[in-house]
């Protein structure tokens, strides 16, 4: 089975002699699987997510060591934007990711830059607030938007890029409980495309649905026997 | 009426270029008008003029003083030989207000665009597409820093300060607060903001393709022509009459 | 006017419309009251109009129509300073309210900008820093922080203060079920205190668990459950 990404003696810390977030991680996800991460706050989740999409080393700075590989190629040899072609991220801050005016505009900045017929994009459009049942804010202002409806966006405009690998920050944290089921409904969805999808939660209800379950704990990852500590 | 980007920025182009070239009361006072109709015409909610009101009535008030203080024409006002008002001085302060106002006034005809679709017209205009982006992102940033701003400001005060209670020194250090998510953010910001471009693949290929698509139509292209030849007529008209 | 502060109710919502510039009605004829050690929550949807309501019980906006009251005294006629020492209120996105450029800055800011001396400052700091355990994070920056981190400034930025009324916007963003429940005994143990609190949440089970008394907003309207 093949395995879209990779992890091999993964060692970060933010600064030279800083404390290491990540210490020595191997880790392997198979395509089409479902992996959970957990742990406690400030665990090194984000960090971890950083990591695997090549935020860290290409945008952060830091003590990295070891090696990602994203379809057995090189991270380190990739630069952001192809390797956003493949990963695509959901961050736990939404309104960081936001940066258009209009949320029809946010929804088709990432398949513009993938070159994507005008048509094309479209469709993406209407499939993604569709699915996350935000269509009547297609034309709204992303500034007026409510704290969980600019989650969904951010969320929705990732879901536009269509990748094969996706990471999911903590995105359900300000959703209403339709909308995590609708968020759920679409990992599973992803899934059954046979998409790779790693979702960090704190919310252990939500993460029924995945294959497999690791908690982040002293910068390793063990399997999760349901306790944080 | 829905126009182009491009020809509204024509149009402010041509309206501020008489604004700028044009140093004759009468003239200046129909290019006014015009703007004026102009702007009434895209119905611009002129509210930010109101919000900016301060500033701009200062800025117009220094232009309209300096101007009205420069001594050229009759003598309108003086106290002995000391002359205070000449009619020079005021035609002068008069025009300026004028051509401020114009270009005030002209500028807000972009407001129904939005940055996304004006950067779409300098794509299509063959403006590179990175550079585009960055100048519009740019532009945006600045409301951004001032919303942010202003979320510090109420921040500081929910925290039990009363403003109006302290002393001027203490003001003045909560001001400074208040730009320290702005400067120390700056940076921080700038970086978030080019993760979530490159994350979202910005520049992964030389090319890229475009949702919206503008197409200039036939009243795009009569006005644009309109406003092209209007400015060079008016500005024939002006030498001539010099 | 004493009656009334003396009273048990701390927040009076009396018959509130609110919209936003060009926007549709968000809340409509809200009319009700908040008490003194009371634990409510305010839930319904996304977009439901939870934040905005508690924007306007904090001052940070005001109704289009009808008043909201706090201790008695409409809250127009009331400073947003003087509110903030009554008030405490986390903002659902708290890298909004966070400007100092440390942690320990941040948290100990009311206490030092009013001039107590610094010995009080970090005791009552250090203190606050322990019960929200952010230890070893004092020197570093509130925006270099992981979310959760950052949440638990906040709150601690607050609770420092030692408000008479909490309204916190989505308190448990970020926060694990460890932390979750350290944040739960702490309200819990304010109440006896006579301290109100208004939860913003969609965290059922921190609702189910805490609130006396659940608000639902949908389609502009309160529904009591
Ligand atoms: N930019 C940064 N510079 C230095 N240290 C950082 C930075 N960002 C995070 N940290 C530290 O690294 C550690 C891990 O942070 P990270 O954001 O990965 O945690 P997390 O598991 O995602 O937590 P949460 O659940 O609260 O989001 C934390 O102790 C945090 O203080
Ligand atoms: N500045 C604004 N201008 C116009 N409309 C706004 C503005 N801010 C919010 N809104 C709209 O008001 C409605 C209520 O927003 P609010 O933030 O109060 O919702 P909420 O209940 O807190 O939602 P969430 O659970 O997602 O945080 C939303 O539909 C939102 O789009
Ligand atoms: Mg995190
Ligand atoms: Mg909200």
């Amino acid at each position: 089975m093949s395995q879209p990404i990779r992890a091999k003696n993964l060692s970060f810390s933010y600064s030279k002699d800083g404390k290491k977030i990540i210490d020595n991680i191997n880790l392997q996800v198979n395509k089409g699987e479902i992996l959970a991460v957990v742990g406690l706050s400030g665990s090194g989740k984000t960090t971890l997510c950083y990591c695997l999409s090549g935020i860290i080393p290409h945008l952060y700075n830091g003590e990295l060591s070891g090696e990602v590989y994203i379809n057995d190629q090189f991270i380190k040899e990739m630069n952001m934007p192809q390797i956003a072609t493949k990963v695509g991220v959901v961050f736990q801050n939404p309104e960081t990711q936001i940066f258009f005016p209009m949320v029809e505009n946010e929804l088709a900045f990432g398949p513009e830059n993938l070159c994507i017929k005008r048509e094309q994009i479209g469709k993406r459009i209407e499939e993604a607030l569709s699915l996350l049942d935000m269509e009547d804010k297609r034309y709204d202002k992303t500034e007026h938007l409510s704290g969980g409806q600019k989650q969904l966006i951010a969320l929705a405009s990732v879901l536009t890029l269509k990748p094969e690998i996706l990471i999911f920050d903590e995105v359900m944290a300000q959703i209403d409980q339709k909308g995590k089921q609708a968020i759920k409904d679409i990992i599973i969805q992803l899934k059954k495309e046979g998409k790779t999808v790693i979702m960090v939660e704190h919310n252990l209800d939500n993460i029924e649905i995945a294959d497999r379950k690791l908690v982040l704990k002293n910068g390793g990852l063990k399997k999760f026997e349901g306790s944080l500590q | 009426m829905k126009l182009d980007p491009r020809t509204k920025l024509v149009m402010v182009f041509s309206l501020s270029t008489l604004a700028v070239f044009v140093v004759d009361t009468l003239l200046l006072s129909i290019v006014l008008i015009i703007s004026i109709i102009v702007s009434n015409f895209f119905k611009e909610d002129w509210g930010f003029l109101n919000r900016a009101r301060k500033f701009i009535l200062l800025l117009v008030g220094i232009a309209f003083l300096q101007s009205i203080f420069s001594p050229s024409g009759e003598i309108l006002f003086g106290i002995k030989d000391f002359t205070l008002l000449t009619t020079g001085g005021l035609a002068k302060g008069i025009r300026v207000i004028l051509r401020m106002l114009v270009i005030i006034i002209s500028a807000t005809i972009m407001k129904g665009s939005s940055p996304r679709e004006i950067i779409q017209g300098l794509i299509q205009w063959k403006v590179p597409y990175e550079i585009a982006f960055m100048v519009s992102l740019a532009i945006r940033f600045i409301p951004i820093l001032g919303q942010e701003a202003k979320d510090a400001f109420t921040a500081i005060q929910l925290r039990g300060i009363e403003i109006d209670k302290l002393s001027l020194t203490k003001r003045f250090k909560v001001y400074s607060y208040m730009f320290m998510p702005v400067l120390s953010g700056v940076i921080h910001r700038a970086k978030e903001l080019s993760t979530s471009l490159e994350a979202r693949a910005f520049r992964a290929y030389p090319e890229r393709t475009s949702y919206i698509k503008l197409e200039l139509s036939k009243n795009d292209l009569l006005i644009m022509s309109a406003s092209i030849v209007f400015t060079i007529t008016m500005l024939v008209i002006y030498i001539l009459l010099r | 006017m004493k009656e009334v502060c003396s009273s048990n109710t701390f927040i009076e919502v009396n018959n509130v419309t609110f919209s936003y510039k060009k926007s549709e009605i968000i809340l409509k004829n809200i009319t009700t009251s908040f008490d003194k050690g009371e634990f409510a929550a305010l839930i319904g949807p996304n977009g439901s109009g939870k934040t905005t309501f508690g924007k306007l019980m904090t001052g940070i906006l005001s109704a289009n129509e009808g008043s909201v009251f706090v201790e008695g005294k409409n809250i127009e006629e009331i400073s947003l300073g003087n509110i903030g020492k009554k008030i405490g209120y986390l903002f659902q996105q708290p890298a909004r309210q966070l400007f100092n450029p440390t942690v320990k800055e941040e948290i100990g800011f009311a206490h030092s900008f009013m001039g107590k001396s610094k010995e009080i400052v970090e005791q009552k700091v250090n203190k606050i820093i322990e019960e929200f355990s952010l230890q070893g994070l004092e020197d570093a920056s509130p925006y270099r922080i992981s979310r959760g981190e950052r949440q638990r400034v906040a709150l601690a930025s607050i609770f420092i203060n030692e408000p008479s009324f909490l309204i916190l916007d989505e308190p448990t963003t970020g926060l694990d079920i460890v932390r979750k429940e350290q944040l739960s005994q702490l309200l819990k143990s304010l109440q006896p205190q006579g301290i109100g609190i208004i939860v913003i949440s969609h965290d059922k089970d921190f609702i189910n668990k805490n609130a006396d008394r659940v608000i639902e907003l949908y389609g502009g309207e309160q529904h009591e459950a």
